[in-house]
């Protein structure tokens, strides 16, 4: 089986409400933030931006969108730098595979990665006396001087794959894996599936005339599309960044 | 010269790992020959949502020992110290993995069709445990590190570190990339 | 043998390679690196078998379907549950990191009382010395819980009141308990009939009523579309997250809700496009205008649309009788898509606002939001799980935590039926907790006690033959065989929800154009959350982005 798992997440269904953002921590062990921790220091690998048109009054309109690891498809820029090798693009499924226990720290990932989705385990992880019995067997916690990001909540995948091994099955039942995000948005705005499934309704959703992926001129082909019917939101993807400037509107 | 290769080959494995005692002296020949569990998963099961449950729970024991049905030490030991306080019986893994790696025994099992005998060898007719060596530094068991340091006449189960997972995929051709493996 | 420095060399040469073609040195330097790899002072997730369990949060009264992953007897994970037809498997954000909430820094772990450690011996005796001094008053948060029950039932017997603090959400009802005399819990609104939603600040799509019930509603028949089948139109001073996703939102001044009801009213009712024949505002059409900052033109406008695509019922943020006219005047009070009566009839509770004057104590449920203000200087019995901070004198006394004793959960006040879960004991609690039932159950014994209650209601919806139970499968209780087995089913994790509402059997009198203007509450994102602290991984929201601010007042 040759999968190609990816996201189309909807802009005009996406309601800025971070569901998505505490599913995401909750699933893969992210700590609590340190103390110390700011907007550019914290672990957040999805992290939901807001954008506005630039325009005041009456015209001024918002969105939100939510940004994680595109999983680039096309000469995966992380990949290419990584000096350990600690970061593989997965041949069954498509998934760019983060191994923080390879990582030594350059961050050089972080700077090639053209959508800033990696973050940085600044500071050793803790949680409150007694909460590491709240921590998912599923996923391994990270310690400090790694870097890490979303993995397309992998451990779901395998619980998949056991439970389809268990009932003698090569194939996983895609409806036993779905990543943290898509399940809890309310709006159900995060769509997931395999792309490469023609069947998918993730894979008809990506053709769509309102679809788009953010940066597609530099050529990283990411798996998570984007889809709005609002033009001013379309027109923000090949930006450097989500903040429109003066310039933008008019 | 010699000195120091002797002393690397012999003194220094000795030293490198401390002996530590299971709990007790569970003997599986008891269980398998006359307690009609003859099969490994009567007791180490892969459930049907294919969690492996490892090693028995305190329940699985209670089973049949919630009193004393033989006349061991180990199994006096077993329902005064574990089964009557409700305790789980704290066993020393012989082939505990570190966190961040994912195996399952369900896909070993069922789709590659693997013997429990293949990875642990023949341990369901011993009658004591193995002896449990820890590493000093790195705290996993001799098992997983295999007990031959320089890996002459090295038994086809001993070792359970990456690369004899590696060895053991490239043998039967079986492509996994680190999502395969790693959690 | 004199040993001389070219021995000393050649022997440690000799050792050198000696050591190089031993394991020594490889396996030191591997074992040390393995060694960097388990620091004892990472946490571990916990070895132990996995179950999935089924509950009801309890967190708020929108008592959301929840399904937890559930490792050696500890919650791991928690999410929504897709065939609950409330809450279609949805939660709020927080609400994701709410199976950690029990080892929050802030749980309460002990008695408190007036800042010292104290005990529970103690704040029995001092409750016992209250109710025999003077009279005491109880308020519950939730009201409705076979634990409330147990309130109500004391103070009849110990001559004191029962108070409840109202949600934001049924506050925004009471004005239509006030005037048909239905208690507000009776009352809901039948969104899923309607086609145009006005919503005077309501923050519908973040965190209102049970949230999925509402985001899943716009989410298929409005989001993204041009001519959408439901339109919502959103009246509020900024841009918030619903405004930003509705139909139409419409700028208003800060607290002008009031004028623009009352703008919306004139236009109605001078071009008689409603039956009714009035009330009438006093405030005119210019002066609407003039308060909200809206055109004369766009306040006609605005009356137009909200007629084009019936029904259209209007939602305040909070106790607006005002806008409550506005929906009289609309005829959608009782109709389809409007206010309606849920079917079951619940008796009339007192609000908070109104706590007799001289209180001896006052007992406050975990229940009751901890900004609430208690009006007396009564001696305070605080039950909470959490320490919210800020000073408050009187005792505080640990209650459990997220599921952590046996409890009900009661319909949600913004849903159009009737509804009833179960929430077990899931977890055992790491500290020694009492619920306020069980404190007062330890002064009177003969109070009704909540497993009992439960068993009850159970049995009284077994016999009631209507409604359906939705667990695994959706049955109909006239397909279920024992009032048992009913509770079982609930008691797993399923929720039964009664029959639509029936129409016509609601009548507001309305006589004058409301002229008392309440101010509604203030309303950010966190005024939905009920407990006192927010979860730990809340500060992916507020503090490692920028997605949120945290509120005054509350801590992280």
């Amino acid at each position: 089986m040759s999968a190609r798992y990816g996201f189309v997440i909807d802009l005009d269904r996406c309601t800025g409400c971070g569901a998505c953002m505490v599913a995401c921590a909750a699933e893969n062990n992210v700590p609590p933030a340190n103390p110390r921790a700011t907007p550019r220091t914290g672990l957040t690998p999805i992290l939901v931006r807001k954008v506005s048109n630039g325009m005041e009054g009456a015209a001024h309109r918002e969105a939100f969108i939510p940004i994680a690891c595109m999983h680039c498809g096309n000469e995966t820029p992380c990949v290419r730098v990584c000096p350990q090798q600690a970061v593989e693009v997965d041949k069954e499924t498509g998934i760019v595979v983060q191994m923080p226990q390879r990582c030594l720290g350059c961050r050089y990932c972080m700077t090639a990665c053209p959508y800033h989705a990696r973050y940085f385990n600044w500071w050793d992880p803790a949680w409150p006396a007694g909460m590491e019995r709240s921590l998912n067997p599923g996923v391994a916690v990270r310690m400090r001087g790694v870097v890490e990001k979303c993995n397309m909540c992998s451990a779901r995948l395998h619980s998949a794959k056991e439970k389809a091994a268990a009932a003698g099955r090569k194939e996983i039942d895609p409806a036993d894996y779905i990543p943290a995000c898509a399940e809890a948005c309310p709006t159900g705005a995060i769509l997931f599936g395999n792309l490469a499934d023609k069947n998918d309704p993730v894979a008809s959703a990506s053709h769509s005339s309102d679809a788009f992926r953010l940066l597609a001129r530099i050529g990283t082909e990411p798996k998570v599309y984007y889809k709005s019917t609002e033009d001013w939101v379309k027109a923000l993807a090949e930006r450097d960044s989500p903040q429109p400037t003066e310039a933008q509107h008019g | 010269m010699g000195l120091a290769l002797i002393t690397g080959w012999t003194a220094f494995p000795r030293a490198l790992y401390v002996r530590r005692e299971q709990p007790l002296q569970f003997q599986h020949k008891t269980h398998s020959e006359k307690s009609g569990l003859t099969q490994c998963d009567s007791c180490h099961v892969v459930g049907s949502d294919g969690e492996f449950n490892g090693i028995a729970r305190i329940e699985t024991c209670a089973g049949c020992h919630a009193e004393k049905v033989g006349t061991s030490k180990a199994e006096a030991t077993l329902v005064d110290s574990y089964i009557k306080p409700s305790r789980e019986t704290p066993w020393l893994v012989y082939s505990r993995q570190p966190a961040n790696v994912w195996f399952s025994h369900a896909i070993h099992t069922r789709r590659a069709g693997l013997a429990c005998t293949d990875c642990h060898g023949a341990y369901g007719t011993s009658d004591q445990p193995k002896v449990y060596e820890q590493n000093r530094i790195s705290g996993y068991s001799r098992d997983v590190e295999g007990h031959s340091m320089s890996g002459l006449g090295r038994a086809p189960h001993d070792g359970m570190k990456m690369s004899d997972c590696e060895d053991c995929h490239r043998r039967r051709k079986v492509e996994v990339g680190c999502l395969g493996c790693h959690k | 043998m004199k040993v001389s420095r070219r021995d000393l060399l050649i022997g440690g040469a000799g050792a050198i390679a000696g050591l190089v073609l031993s394991p020594v040195p490889w396996k030191l330097l591997g074992d040390s690196s393995i060694w960097t790899q388990n620091f004892p002072w990472i946490p571990q997730p916990a070895r132990g078998p996995v179950e999935t369990k089924y509950s009801a949060c309890t967190l708020c009264e929108a008592g959301c379907g929840i399904r937890l992953r559930m490792a050696a007897k500890c919650p791991v994970g928690i999410t929504g549950v897709r065939s609950h037809p409330v809450s279609q498997g949805a939660l709020c954000a927080l609400a994701f990191a709410a199976h950690q909430l029990n080892w929050h820094p802030r749980r309460l772990r002990e008695v408190r009382h007036a800042g010292h450690a104290a005990s529970w011996a103690e704040a029995q005796a001092a409750f016992r010395k209250a109710c025999a001094e003077g009279p005491i008053a109880i308020i519950d948060g939730r009201p409705g819980r076979a634990a409330s029950s147990a309130f109500e039932a004391f103070t009849r017997n110990h001559h004191g009141s029962y108070q409840v603090v109202l949600s934001a959400e049924s506050q925004a009802l009471s004005p239509y308990a006030r005037w048909s005399g239905v208690s507000v819990a009776s009352l809901g609104y039948d969104m899923e009939n309607a086609r145009t939603i006005v919503s005077f600040g309501a923050p519908l799509l973040d965190g209102w009523g049970t949230p999925g019930r509402f985001t899943r509603l716009w989410s298929v028949r409005a989001a993204g579309a041009a001519d959408p089948q439901l339109r919502l139109i959103q009246i509020e001073p900024s841009l918030s997250r619903t405004a930003a996703r509705a139909w139409r939102w419409i700028p208003v001044r800060e607290a002008s809700e009031a004028a623009l009801a009352a703008g919306l009213a004139r236009v109605l009712l001078e071009e008689h496009m409603v039956n009714a024949k009035g009330p009438m505002p006093q405030l005119s059409l210019a002066e609407a205008a003039a308060a909200t900052g809206l055109s004369t033109e766009a306040i006609h406008d605005l009356a137009h649309t909200m007629l084009e695509n019936r029904p259209v019922v209007v939602i305040a943020a909070g106790d607006n009788p005002a806008i409550a006219a506005l929906n009289v005047l609309l005829g959608t009070v009782g109709a389809p898509g409007g206010i309606v009566r849920k079917r079951g009839d619940v008796p009339v509770q007192i609000a908070a606002g109104s706590l007799p004057s001289s209180l001896r104590a006052v007992l406050v449920d975990s229940t009751v939001p901890w900004e609430f203000s208690i009006p007396t200087d009564a001696e305070v019995f605080r039950f909470a799980a959490w320490d919210g901070g800020g000073n408050k004198a009187g005792w505080l006394l640990p209650a459990p935590g997220f599921l952590e004793e046996l409890t009900d959960v009661p319909t949600p006040p913004t849903f159009s039926r009737e509804t009833y879960a179960v929430a077990l004991n899931l977890v055992a609690p790491s500290t020694e907790v009492q619920s306020a039932a069980q404190f007062l159950l330890k002064i009177n014994p003969t109070l009704p006690v909540v497993k009992k209650v439960i068993q009850a209601r159970c049995e009284e919806i077994f016999r009631g033959r209507k409604g359906t139970v939705y667990g695994e499968h959706a049955v109909a209780v006239t397909k279920i065989d024992s009032a048992q087995h009913l509770e079982e089913q609930l008691r797993q994790g399923a929720v039964w929800v009664g029959d639509a509402p029936s129409s016509g059997k609601l009548q507001c009198d309305l006589k004058e154009w409301p002229a008392e203007n309440r101010l509604a509450r203030t309303i950010n994102w966190a005024t939905a959350w009920v407990p006192p602290v927010f979860p730990a991984l809340g500060t992916k929201l507020y503090q490692e982005s920028n997605l949120r601010e945290l509120p005054a007042g509350r801590q992280g």
